[in-house]
């Protein structure tokens, strides 16, 4: 099962940052950080930053999927959150399986993967923090569209990933970050596609129907109705 | 045994609400309380505070109707909480003397939890604060001789040293080197976050009662004492918050504050001498385990995360304990006590350039004199000494040893 919370209880390590403190028992030590990927032609150290960022919105991914799944009214929708879900958990394992094979640690927290989680945590509050103010059927507009810019992002991730490996000569470091991209950026492509495709949709079956029905729906009859949405 | 509060039943918190005579406690007589009763009532009066005004801030923030509501709920039942334990407290008991006994939390507190500090900046925090914390029991003892002839080891007992610390005098710093660097959230020792989560508790709790007791006093030397020091305290509370990570969410955090609510009443409990009080933490550590049920539901159905991820398996082996920790505030004072603030650092005085805004800042608040020192020199004009409650033999620092009134 791979780590969706790095804590101390899971190994987690950090570095010192203008306002981080991290205790010397936790702290990814400079020489390690330099260790990384020595003798290839990429910046180690950016490297190790950048995988553990990507890990990091994997594991926002994996907690926002869990959440509009268990939230959605719309049968649909929860099916694909859920199957989404399981993907992004084992994107979450190959991550941690791509960085331990190139001699990272899958427990280190960047200050970029800090930052990044701080996105997702902001991007999955916007889905219920104002949960009062917006009614059922926009609130399933608003938890697709976190779940569109979540996977707009970890695309690009991909895409970037992708892209880095093509400059790369053969060997191994080539071998094992080409295997991670063949794995999952198609999986990534797809989920992708479906949240645009989807937002479209709801946009356009929202945009065409009577104003006078959706304004003074009852609460039941909405929730039946998001129930039908995409069938 | 490892104690484990997400295994434990609890109090589910419809049910924590209590009538106005079970809220209105008897208190506790001052004559006979052990000290370090009265420094748990204080201590879990700040927590209950702190758990409550972050439960303001937090439904400032939603309008999420579901979460609003258990906010409000817990609130209330915390609310409740805090009137029953600061209830405790006797009405015969002087402002003077409770604050005394803040001090003696301070000192007590923050010393226990910089020996059982794992991490080393943390450390260094509690202890540049214990100093200050240490001088401000001075201070108030020599005020509590001054106006009424009391003996502050009459509240203490003699079970924390009332001698000077780092001079209030020189405590006064500029806003921006009261600021600290924070934790890592995931890195972080469990332990770590629960020690800087209770000190902040404790030093808000102080600096807002001083803040609002300053003005009960007819005398001027109390009324400036409790301006001057109120004002350190706003510094302790801005130096502590800082080392808490801003990265965790609003659920986290809430989640964070009932798992150290637990902790610290399930302490409380391990050490209560008097029985009936006992009971009191007995039923709040069994609420808070209810409210603590509360937020981790939230953390799973609105964050799609497992608490028990987040969480350590068990809550610390140890108890957060009061007890005498004489040699280690003289060990401290006798290595640390010329430290200042340099922007985020701790740096001996001297390694300060003149024209370091410590200096431009102390120049403007103390301009005009300090009631710290004024009350030293009042008491020894009028006791003939400055009032000092020595245990364990002379002050470590040669130039604070007694000075007799000419």
């Amino acid at each position: 099962m791979p780590t969706l919370i790095p804590t101390a209880a899971t190994g987690a390590r950090s570095v010192p940052a203008t306002m981080t403190v991290v205790d010397p028992a936790r702290t990814l030590p400079p020489e390690e950080q330099e260790r990384f990927l020595a003798g290839t032609e990429l910046n180690g150290p950016f490297v190790a930053d950048l995988l553990s960022d990507m890990l990091a919105h994997e594991r926002c991914g994996a907690q926002l999927y869990r959440s509009v799944a268990q939230r959605t009214n719309n049968p649909v929708l929860e099916e694909r959150y859920r199957h989404f879900g399981e993907e992004t958990v084992e994107h979450v394992a190959a991550l941690e399986r791509l960085i331990t094979e190139l001699g990272g640690d899958p427990a280190y927290v960047s200050p970029a993967a800090r930052a990044t989680e701080k996105a997702g945590t902001a991007l999955l509050e916007s889905t219920f923090l104002l949960g009062g103010s917006v009614d059922l059927m926009t609130l399933e507009l608003v938890m697709l569209d976190a779940v569109l810019l979540a996977e707009a992002k970890d695309h690009a991730n991909w895409s970037c990933l992708a892209a880095m490996v093509e400059d790369l000569p053969g060997g191994q470091v080539r071998e094992a970050l080409d295997a991670a991209v063949d794995e999952i950026e198609v999986q990534e492509d797809e989920h992708l596609r479906w949240a645009q495709d989807t937002r479209c949709r709801m946009i356009s079956l929202q945009a065409t129907s009577s104003p006078a029905t959706s304004r003074s729906m009852k609460a039941e009859d909405v929730i039946a109705r998001i129930k039908n949405l995409l069938t | 045994m490892a104690f484990n509060p997400l295994d434990q039943k609890g109090i589910a918190v419809p049910d924590q609400f209590r009538n106005w005579s079970e809220l209105n406690t008897t208190p506790y007589d001052k004559h006979t309380v052990d000290p370090y009763t009265r420094t748990r009532v204080i201590l879990m009066n700040g927590a209950e505070v702190e758990s409550i005004l972050f439960s303001h801030q937090f439904a400032r923030h939603t309008d999420h109707p579901e979460l609003k509501r258990a906010l409000a709920e817990g609130r209330r039942a915390d609310a409740q909480q805090q009137r029953a334990v600061n209830g405790l407290n006797p009405g015969e008991q002087t402002p003077l003397e409770t604050t005394i006994g803040y001090e003696q939390v301070a000192v007590d507190l923050t010393s226990w939890l910089a020996r059982h500090e794992p991490d080393p900046y943390l450390r260094q925090a509690l202890d540049f604060a214990l100093l200050e914390d240490f001088d401000h029991l001075y201070r108030y003892a020599n005020l509590y001789e001054l106006l009424h002839g009391g003996q502050a080891d009459e509240i203490t007992q003699h079970l924390t040293e009332i001698t000077p610390g780092r001079p209030t005098f020189a405590e006064h710093r500029h806003p921006n080197d009261d600021i600290r660097r924070h934790f890592e959230t995931h890195a972080v020792d469990p332990l770590s976050r629960l020690h800087v989560m209770t000190i902040t508790a404790a030093e808000q709790q102080t600096m807002n009662f001083y803040m609002n007791h300053g003005a009960d006093w007819i005398e001027p030397i109390a009324r400036g004492l409790y301006a001057e020091i109120s004002l350190v305290e706003e510094q302790h509370v801005t130096h502590y918050e800082s080392l808490l990570d801003p990265l965790d969410s609003w659920i986290a955090q809430w989640v964070f504050h009932e798992y150290n609510e637990v902790y610290l009443y399930w302490s409380m409990l391990q050490q209560e001498s008097d029985r009936r009080i006992k009971t009191m933490w007995e039923l709040h550590c069994d609420m808070e385990i209810g409210q603590l049920q509360v937020a981790c539901d939230f953390m799973r159905r609105l964050e799609g995360r497992e608490p028990a991820d987040l969480l350590p398996p068990a809550l610390p082996e140890v108890p957060v304990t009061f007890e005498p920790n004489k040699d280690y505030v003289r060990e401290v004072l006798a290595t640390q006590v010329d430290l200042q603030a340099d922007g985020l650092d701790f740096v001996p005085v001297r390694e300060l350039p003149p024209d370091h805004r410590y200096f431009i800042y102390q120049k403007t608040v103390n301009a005009g004199g300090n009631p710290s020192e004024q009350v030293i020199d009042e008491n020894r004009a009028h006791s003939g000494r400055d009032y000092r409650d020595e245990t364990e033999g002379d002050h470590p620092i040669t130039d604070l040893r007694h000075v007799h009134a000419s």
